[in-house]
């Protein structure tokens, strides 16, 4: 056994950042954040994510960062300043890898070309930028404090910046929309030549303004949302993106590396308010709260609200649930080999559905069709019942 | 033992929400029973089930030490009463074990239906009634009107009513002195034959069944063989004594006017039956007391774990049950559909609600139950007769020479304005009027004979909300008469599922298995294909309906710090999963076994 530690034997490290902070509230958004934009909370958020990243450092020794996000909230809104001091702070007191993944999250309404110009030359090597639609009629509605213009500006300035990695958001299922008119904005939107689409699905989620006037929409129902899904992937593929997970899609290898962690059992370490993290065995959440956070950092208090160490069984229903998400799946050997329990039971299940044309199994792996994915939580939870009542492989050599 | 002069017997009766169990309350606290500090709302009514639906379900009774105006201290014996037509019969023999009765009347809502039904009952039992006009602090509050009112209905005397509000413990004083002054004392000879009550019994694992009795005639005190008339069960009495609301106070011995308990180390309450008699061996009283009458289910269905693997933790469960509840009978059954279960008989469709979330909540089952039925009598070619209570032991059509189904006499009381609704309501469920009758100018009771399978499932609902809460209901079954009966039997995605069978008459199938097939169609979850629902008659469809496949089903969005909260969900929609039955590729959530019972809420 090798007893110096080189470089190339540490471990992948993900780290996540939250920004709080956003112009505006989005009618459909459950994220943790805050409209308000007061210099001196800003500033003293950044000086707490900065100590948290100091206290941080030194836990993770054997780490190597390999990707670094900046989520929200909205961290363009945040400004080129805050967002370069908490990268140094990484840098500073963590090994960050030199081709590092270095995400920030911006809106179509906060990226000058200061902004832009200022995080590529700190290192910020991609962009994943919130256009959602390109009807303004829709994006009123949704509450987003920019029209489609400012979007299509936004991303010629980012291109013009140097970032080569971009990705948009953009969402369908939204009210009034029809196939025709999500085939257009698709359209458009390609016209721009992003490197990566998110495409998400719209879930009212509870506790949101457009939850509570839900029955005011007119939201496409459930079978148009499910051909407009079966239709995005089509049109997708046909302009050379690749499916890699239910709502993500990439050219080439512009996949996001730091999404992939939380879907492969990678680890991640999260600063700020409601950041989770899932490092060294343990899953743990910061207090969901900026001034809570912010007073746990500088009295030296409790920071983190949350924390379990999760059984092998739980990292095993992850493993179901996150892995068959990505067009990568699952795999018995895989399976069986880190969880220690049968995939038999699973495999009956899974064929079920591949008989039904929701399952694949090519090179000895159990993926999702896109039909699949669209209804991926009755496949999930009909696998996760499979997997509670069955017996760890051990036990069973053992009473054979 | 208390001087007959100084004892009063009485019940609380109301319209629900009235407020009877506040009055009793307060009524206990004003006599110290309880202090302030211990008092938990509603004392009496024990059960979580009773506080929480706001009806009594058990009778309960407690003594109150009463020390009154005239500076004498009487005995006050409050017999509480379960207040739904299903235990009509468990009310009318506790208002036997009285000599008056409080009516508790709402100062702003006046008189109602149960108001009357219940003063009705007390009437009958020869009772004293005794108005009381409660939440006088209301805005609303009308104290005068309702007065009138209960003079012009009921027809009983009201102007010195005392005004109350039980909530904020006024006037409650004035209650207890008209209980002393109003209600009877009550007569009985201390000395003759015993001849005692059973009013209501209870199940203690220490002491055996605790027997709680009126004493109309003698004494009993423990070491005396005692017998109970109708069942005939002999046992040798180790307690005797009064109810507190803090628990049992044991006494020398209990003699004739005095409400009290009797222990002697009973295994079952089977043995002590409401309504029976109680006398000694040696010494035995020379008839029974009148009107008691045995248990009779009349409602039967099937009742299963939705767990297969908790059939015996349901086995225990029912046999716990059981030792508090002889009304309710069960044996055990099995369905192709849902594995081993037992058949459960009930007084009605609330006592079956009742006993369902017993098992649910104090054992802690899921419960999946099959449509209610009721015992029909079915004579086959053969000439051999079948009482048959579940929809499985059914004969086949081409063996049956005559089908015959319980029919009751129902007796509908409301204000005249809603007659034209009740008899619809009565009409529609095959009822066959009898007569009309005036109560008083604005009264009136109508008088039905219809099949006892129209009324348990719905009837009394959907009578509440055609005459807006002021009907009500009773009903003594009179006897089997002809029907045309047939089957009904439900399939999804092509197969049978025994445990949605049931007996109707024929008339009613049509409609009755297209409103089937939609409400399991708004209940299954769709699957990833296509289920079709389908009622048969003997292999013929009668009404189809087709669940479509489901096509979204997705979490759209799901990265780190939405991992923990996502998966919740997924756990939430596995553990869904449990509570489903699969029937050959279709899962069935318990549910909608429990859908198909209220087909006509909408």
């Amino acid at each position: 056994m090798a007893l110096i530690t080189t470089k190339k034997d540490k471990h992948p490290l993900g780290i996540y950042v939250h920004i709080p902070f956003c112009r505006s509230r989005c009618q459909y958004c459950d994220f943790y954040s805050t409209t308000c934009k007061e210099d001196k909370l800003i500033d003293g958020y950044m000086k707490a994510v900065c100590s948290h990243i100091e206290e941080t450092g030194p836990l993770a020794p054997n780490h190597i960062v390999d990707t670094i996000y900046f989520g929200g909230g909205t961290p363009s809104f945040f400004g080129a300043e805050g967002l370069a001091t908490i990268l140094t702070a990484i840098r500073r007191n963590f090994d960050v890898a030199g081709d590092a993944e270095i995400t920030f999250e911006a809106n179509p309404d906060s990226v000058s070309d200061n902004l832009l110009r200022r995080l590529r030359a700190e290192g910020f090597n991609r962009v994943s930028l919130g256009i959602q639609s390109d009807d303004d009629v829709i994006l009123e509605q949704l509450g987003r404090p920019h029209d489609y213009a400012q979007a299509v500006t936004a991303f010629q300035r980012i291109r013009k910046a140097g970032f080569d990695n971009v990705s948009v958001d953009l969402m369908f299922g939204l009210p009034n929309q029809t196939m025709n008119t999500w085939m257009q904005t698709l359209e458009n939107v390609l016209t721009l030549k992003p490197d990566h689409i998110s495409c998400y699905m719209l879930r009212l989620e509870e506790g949101t303004p457009m939850y509570d006037i839900r029955n005011f929409l007119r939201i496409p129902d459930d079978d148009m949302q499910a051909d407009m899904y079966l239709q995005t992937v089509e049109v997708l593929k046909k302009y050379g993106f690749r499916q890699y997970e239910i709502s993500n899609f990439a050219r080439k290898s512009k996949l996001s590396k730091h999404n992939m962690k939380y879907w492969t059992g990678g680890e991640w370490i999260g600063f700020g308010p409601s950041a989770s993290s899932d490092f060294a065995g343990k899953r743990y959440v910061c207090v969901p709260d900026l001034k809570k956070y912010v007073t746990a950092i500088r009295n030296k208090g409790q920071v983190i609200s949350d924390i379990s160490e999760l059984p092998i069984r739980e990292r095993a229903g992850d493993y179901l649930m996150l892995r068959l998400r990505t067009t990568t799946g699952i795999a018995r050997e895989e399976y069986e080999r880190q969880y220690l329990l049968p995939f038999d039971p699973l495999e009956e299940v899974l064929r079920r559905y591949q008989e039904t044309g929701h399952v694949r199994f090519t090179n000895e792996r159990w993926r999702l069709t896109p039909e699949g994915f669209l209804i991926s939580s009755a496949i999930i939870s009909d696998l996760l019942l499979e997997q509670d009542k069955s017996e760890p492989l051990a036990k069973r050599r053992f009473s054979h | 033992m208390t001087e007959l002069s100084k004892i009063r017997n009485f019940s609380i009766i109301a319209h629900i929400d009235h407020g009877k169990s506040t009055l009793a309350d307060r009524l206990l606290e004003e006599c110290n029973a309880i202090s302030h500090r211990e008092m938990e709302n509603q004392i009496l009514d024990s059960m979580d089930l009773e506080r929480e639906r706001g009806i009594t379900i058990k009778a309960t009774a407690a003594t109150l030490e009463y020390t009154a105006d005239d500076g004498d201290t009487y005995a006050l014996n409050l017999i509480d009463t379960p207040g739904h037509v299903d235990f009509n019969y468990e009310v009318s023999r506790s208002l036997a074990a009285c000599e008056g009765a409080v009516l508790v009347v709402d100062a702003s809502q006046g008189v109602e239906a149960q108001t009357l039904a219940n003063t009705y009952l007390a009437i009958d039992a020869g009772l004293e009634v005794l108005p009381v006009i409660n939440k006088i602090d209301l805005p609303s509050a009308r104290p005068a009107e309702v007065k009138a009112e209960v003079e012009d209905i009921i027809g009983i005397p009201a102007e010195d009513s005392p005004e109350i509000s039980a909530k904020n413990g006024i006037n409650i004083h004035s209650v207890l002195e008209m209980i002393v002054r109003d209600v009877p004392a009550p007569s009985g000879d201390r000395e003759a034959p015993l001849q005692a009550l059973i009013f209501d019994s209870q199940y203690d694992s220490y002491r055996g069944v605790i027997v709680y009795t009126r004493i109309k005639q003698g004494t009993v005190k423990p070491g005396m063989d005692i017998q109970m008339m109708a069942t005939g069960a002999k046992y040798k009495v180790v307690e005797v004594g009064t109810m507190s609301p803090k628990g049992l106070i044991p006494r020398e011995a209990l003699g004739a006017g005095e409400v009290g308990y009797i222990t002697a180390s009973i295994k079952t309450v089977a043995d002590t039956q409401v309504g029976d008699t109680i006398t000694t061996v040696e010494n035995p009283c020379a008839e029974p007391l009148p009107g008691y009458r045995p248990v009779q289910p009349m409602v039967f269905s099937g009742v299963y774990p939705a767990d297969g693997a908790k059939y015996q933790d349901m086995r225990d469960a029912l046999e716990k049950l059981k030792l508090n509840d002889a009304s309710f009978v069960y044996e055990p059954e099995s369905s192709i559909a849902l594995g081993f279960g037992f058949r459960c008989g009930f007084l009605g469709l609330l006592h079956m609600e009742i006993i369902q979330e017993r098992l649910e909540r104090e054992y802690n089952l899921d419960l999946i139950t099959t449509a209610p039925n009721v015992v029909y009598r079915i004579t086959k070619t053969d000439g051999t007769v079948l009482m048959v209570d579940n929809p499985l032991d059914y004969p086949d059509p081409m063996e049956i020479s005559r089908a015959e189904e319980p029919y009751v006499k129902i007796s509908l009381i409301a204000p005249q304005e809603y007659v034209g609704s009740m008899m619809d309501l009565a009409t529609s469920r095959r009822g066959d009027f009898k007569d009309m009758v005036y109560l008083d100018a604005n009264r009136v009771e109508l008088h039905y004979e219809m099949p006892l399978n129209e009324i348990i499932y719905d009837f009394f609902d959907a009578l509440k909300s055609r005459t807006r809460g002021y009907g009500s209901l009773d009903y003594e079954l009179i006897g089997y008469r002809d029907s045309k009966l047939v089957k009904l039997d439900i399939l999804l995605n092509g197969d049978i599922v025994d445990a949605l069978s049931f007996i109707l008459f024929a008339d009613n199938a049509y409609p009755r298995a297209r409103k089937i097939c939609e409400k399991l169609k708004e209940n299954i979850p769709r699957a990833q294909f296509e289920i079709p629902v389908q009622a048969a008659i003997g292999g013929k469809i009668i009404a189809r309906e087709t669940i479509k496949a489901v096509r979204k089903d997705v979490l759209a969005k799901c990265y780190g710090g939405d991992i923990t909260r996502k998966k919740k969900l997924l756990e939430k929609q596995k553990e869904g999963k449990k509570r489903m039955r699969t029937f050959g590729t279709v899962s069935v959530p318990s549910e909608a076994f429990m859908a198909v019972l209220k087909l006509d809420e909408d």
